[in-house]
């Protein structure tokens, strides 16, 4: 029975994949295309229908950690109490509070951890040299070197302002480009291998 | 879509297809007329779940903000595979499990069911965690430097879509000795990782998971099936670049050679 159900899966998943596959690559006229859209349509619905079951893990992890008192429940009690406050205030129709504390804690908390990354990076980049003192890491320290001097409004480093804006044209644009071509590529294989049949998610 | 657009992506489907198909046809007879390449962070992952196991404590795997029903499913799914392969091996312990999208929820439900199966009461409620994130994710990333203390983790394998707030996490995990292995899809988290994480993960790395840590003969066709697409996309850039500058090279040699005469 467990594999009658698991080759069902995988025929509906390959059935409806291929179908969108090729709506996808027809003209928006002919008929498969109106089918796709159909189900590209089904599918957000599903993902929508998602959201309810992360608020209810949010509220069932965090209740149980507040019952059984672990370490950290009083953060998970703030929490709890936040994200009732909010879908109360959302029920009642009281937007206006919701986007004051939108913009007035949210995004606040959100500036002072960004303003935290800044020291986090330069203690990345110390622990990297710090580990492993490879040619790969010191180039990446000193192009990261001349980027940083390279910004400054300073007369005295102007040059480097030519040779930044020289290192982001060049090799790190074609870096770029590069790491983005692989993950475009493994995309489309990773894409070839649920259209077979052969992705671990309904495969066993 | 224009219909040169539609026939290069049909062209380039056909052709992984074509490939996928006939490489894992060959692997399945010998395997090992395949090689591949080692990745580092794939050969740190059984030392890294066997300290776990040793200490006691649990793996964190994250998706970041990667989930279903957009343009990172691919790699939703890649990690989905990894995230698999962790907890396979953490049969001992346990291996909590985050993301910031719910459509991955499911998917991470069942990824740790299928490596627990047989073992009862392994999966927690909080095994699988969702944390919302906000504008910039930054409220995700501090959600996760709380389960790293909160829950003493031993080890970090952070493969998604995670932007430069990824530095708080792997800042936190460096500060508790927690090792980390992470890659991102975005360029900026990517930077990051690559800087700041034990053993990063670059581009299509993220992707292989499966023929690196698993035994199947179609995962190991698709890294075959990538090497050879990358072949063919290098093949097509140096033609291009070559018709590109013929005629100003031709024209420069011309010029040369009347000069010279």
């Amino acid at each position: 029975m467990a594999r009658l159900g698991t080759a069902l899966a995988t025929a509906i998943a390959i059935g409806f994949g291929l179908l969108t596959v090729w709506g996808l690559l027809s003209s928006a006229n002919v008929p498969i295309a109106n089918i796709t859209q159909v189900i590209l349509q089904l599918a957000v619905i599903m993902v929508a229908v998602t959201i309810l079951l992360g608020v209810l893990n949010l509220f069932v992890v965090h209740l149980r950690r507040i019952g059984r008192r672990q370490k950290g429940w009083v953060y998970s009690f703030v929490l709890i109490v936040s994200a009732a406050a909010v879908i109360g205030l959302w029920i009642t129709g009281q937007t206006t509070t919701n986007q004051f504390l939108l913009e007035n804690v949210e995004l606040s908390v959100e500036s002072a951890l960004a303003g935290l990354m800044v020291f986090a990076l330069v203690f990345g980049a110390y622990r990297m040299m710090r580990r492993r003192v490879t040619w790969s890491a010191v180039l990446f320290t000193l192009v990261l070197l001349i980027i940083l001097i390279g910004a400054l409004p300073v007369p005295q480093v102007a040059f480097l302002a030519s040779v930044r804006a020289w290192l982001l044209a060049v090799p790190v644009s074609a870096g770029a480009r590069g790491i983005l071509l692989g993950i475009a590529l493994a995309t489309v294989v990773t894409g070839v291998r649920v259209l077979i049949g052969q992705d671990r998610s309904y495969r066993e | 879509m224009d219909s040169t657009t539609q026939l290069v992506t049909t062209i380039i489907i056909l052709l992984a297809f074509a490939v996928t198909v006939i490489v894992t046809q060959f692997i399945r007879r010998r395997q090992s007329s395949f090689p591949m390449r080692v990745i580092p962070a794939y050969e740190a992952i059984p030392l890294m779940v066997g300290a776990a196991t040793e200490a006691g404590r649990p793996m964190h795997v994250s998706f970041g903000s990667a989930g279903l029903g957009g343009s990172n499913t691919a790699l939703t799914l890649a990690s989905a595979e990894l995230f698999y392969q962790v907890a396979l091996r953490n049969q001992v312990g346990a291996t909590v499990l985050t993301m910031s999208d719910t459509s991955a929820l499911p998917l991470g439900y069942g990824a740790l069911r299928r490596a627990y199966a047989g073992r009862t009461g392994a999966i927690r409620d909080s095994s699988v965690r969702w944390y919302p994130s906000g504008d910039r994710s930054l409220s995700f990333a501090a959600a996760l430097t709380g389960v790293l203390g909160d829950e003493r983790v031993s080890g970090n394998v952070l493969t998604g879509s995670f932007g430069p707030e990824i530095a708080l996490v792997l800042e936190a995990a460096a500060r508790r000795r927690q090792p980390t292995i992470a890659g991102s899809v975005e360029l900026d988290g990517q930077a990051v990782a690559y800087a700041m994480a034990d053993q990063p993960l670059i581009g299509e790395e993220l992707f292989v998971a499966g023929a690196y840590l698993g035994d199947n003969a179609v995962q190991r066709g698709s890294v075959v099936t990538l090497d050879v697409l990358r072949w063919l996309l290098i093949l097509g850039i140096l033609i291009a670049t070559g018709n590109a500058i013929r005629v100003p090279v031709i024209d420069a040699l011309t010029k040369l050679l009347h000069r010279g005469g």
